[in-house]
């Protein structure tokens, strides 16, 4: 058997160490890669930076932990964008294993802003500054409901308060009151939010998400139905960016946890491996089939 | 390294999944017979909790939206199923949520899948304003024609169909290529995901 056919035949288990490593030692060793961020994302980020300030940004915690790498980055860049420009925010899941991903987000950012608040005013409060909705079902109950009264959607929320009682709530009553929402989805959620709240209601959709979804969600980043998008771990890392420069600009001198910008250097390095697999093999099918011809 | 038993236990498993890449093993078939079974009890638990405790045993035992239980009547017929004599029943919930789902998705599918997908691939003057637009409008109306002709098999694929269906392979195979790029960036970055936490919630290698 000649080297290239051995070549063809070679063991899986070496490509996955192969991986493996290639993905770890750029963890642990870090190149310095600033995301260069792409349209797609830069025109979710100037929406949102630019929209009203009395329209709130609603983040649907669409994801689930299995695809948490990818996509809870964005929410925590969403989240720090809110926050550091002032918008006031609601959030939601329409999954149910969502739910303590959104807790988690929201307390993580909430802790880090409210660290280093000198004032009230820059303090980040629940059920003041944010509203966490929690989940219910079904789907076009709530997203056709919102479109009413989110109150009568959630009665109570995440945390067990009447939604009526939060002062969050007097300005925050249906979809008249919202920006934007954006769903971080691993799922068809994304296009269920454009059929029901985009195409009903007009209100404009944000779309986090999986790199394995992004294709299919092209067209409607063309069509406008989608206002803006991130896509997978790069998306997150483009967004993570943006929001960092945001930060300078605004004078706010604590450093950010980047976790999708982190694992810039890692992807780079195993895409360069993976593109380098796929010359080689086709390099070696074509040799093959020459010495068979 | 970790002192939080919790961490320990998610690195323990993680492993545990991993090891599948070497070969099938007692290890991989617990973590996966684990989390499908934490990931069904935790849903049924919130399902239980958050719908039919607030929205139907909580009114219904205070007196209240009592026509709750004609509906909950319904619900529970699903599990006529499990019944050979009388599991014709679960056609009636079918019908319901069939009628329900269909009734409110249909005409906003059409409107938001079919209309303004088909309006986008609409080439106008203002989209010439730059060059760049107006190059990728065209690209796209193009391709989008192509494609739809590489689908059509009601007429033999000679004269123009033959040309325009072969520009839609490549199309076609360009929107292979990017689904494929993107689905490996994603399994790398659930890759990544599991790494930083090993390597650093774990391990504390990373910070």
């Amino acid at each position: 058997m000649g080297f290239w056919n051995k070549l063809l035949k070679i063991d899986r288990r070496w490509i996955y160490t192969i991986i493996w490593l290639v993905v770890m030692i750029p963890l642990l060793f870090p190149f310095k890669i600033k995301p260069m961020a792409m349209p797609p994302v830069t025109r979710l980020f100037n929406y949102i930076d630019t929209m009203p300030e009395d329209k709130a940004l609603v983040i649907s915690v669409d994801y689930t932990p299995d695809i948490q790498p990818e996509l809870h980055p964005m929410c925590i860049a969403l989240l720090h964008h809110a926050f550091a420009t002032k918008r006031k925010v609601g959030l939601l899941t329409l999954q149910v294993m969502g739910l303590g991903l959104g807790e988690a987000a929201i307390r993580q950012v909430t802790e880090e802003f409210n660290a280093h608040a000198t004032t009230h005013e820059d303090s980040i409060i629940n059920g003041e500054d944010y509203v966490y909705w929690g989940w219910t079902t079904p789907i076009i109950t709530i997203l056709l409901g919102m479109g009413e009264r989110i109150t009568n959607v959630y009665p109570v929320d995440y945390y067990g308060h009447r939604t009526e009682s939060l002062p969050i709530m007097k300005h925050l009553k249906n979809y008249d009151d919202i920006g934007i929402v954006v769903s971080i989805a691993g799922s068809s959620i994304p296009i269920s939010w454009v059929n029901f709240a985009n195409t009903q209601f007009g209100v404009p959709i944000g779309c986090g998400a999986t790199a394995v979804s992004a294709a299919d969600y092209y067209p409607y980043l063309n069509s406008g139905q989608f206002t803006g998008m991130m896509a997978g771990m790069k998306g997150a890392a483009e967004y993570e960016q943006l929001v960092a420069d945001k930060f300078d600009e605004l004078g706010i001198k604590w450093e950010l946890r980047r976790k999708g910008t982190e694992a810039m250097s890692s992807q780079t390095a195993a895409h360069i491996a993976i593109m380098i697999f796929i010359i080689i093999g086709n390099i070696a099918y074509f040799v093959i089939r020459r010495r068979k011809k | 390294m970790s002192a939080d038993p919790w961490t320990w236990i998610a690195a323990i498993l993680t492993l545990a999944i991993f090891s599948f890449l070497y070969k099938e093993n007692p290890f991989y078939r617990f973590a996966e017979h684990l989390f499908v079974g934490v990931a069904n009890g935790y849903a049924i638990t919130f399902y239980w909790h958050r719908v039919l405790v607030p929205s139907l045993i909580n009114p219904v035992s205070h007196g209240q939206k009592l026509w709750l239980i004609a509906i909950a009547i319904i619900g529970a017929l699903y599990f006529t199923r499990f019944i050979p004599k009388v599991s014709w029943l679960v056609r009636i919930p079918i019908a319901v949520v069939l009628g329900y789902f269909s009734g409110a998705y249909i005409p906003r599918a059409i409107d938001a899948q079919i209309l303004q997908q088909l309006r986008a691939t609409i080439v106008t003057r203002s989209m010439f304003a730059n060059w760049q637009s107006g190059l990728w409008a065209v690209i796209i109306a193009l391709g989008v024609i192509a494609t739809i002709t590489y689908f059509f098999f009601s007429a033999k694929r000679k004269g123009i169909l033959k040309p325009v269906s072969r520009i839609g392979i490549i199309f076609i195979m360009v929107g292979f290529g990017a689904s494929f790029g993107y689905t490996v960036m994603a399994r790398i970055s659930l890759l990544i995901g599991r790494l930083q936490f090993l390597l650093g919630d774990w391990l504390g290698l990373i910070h």
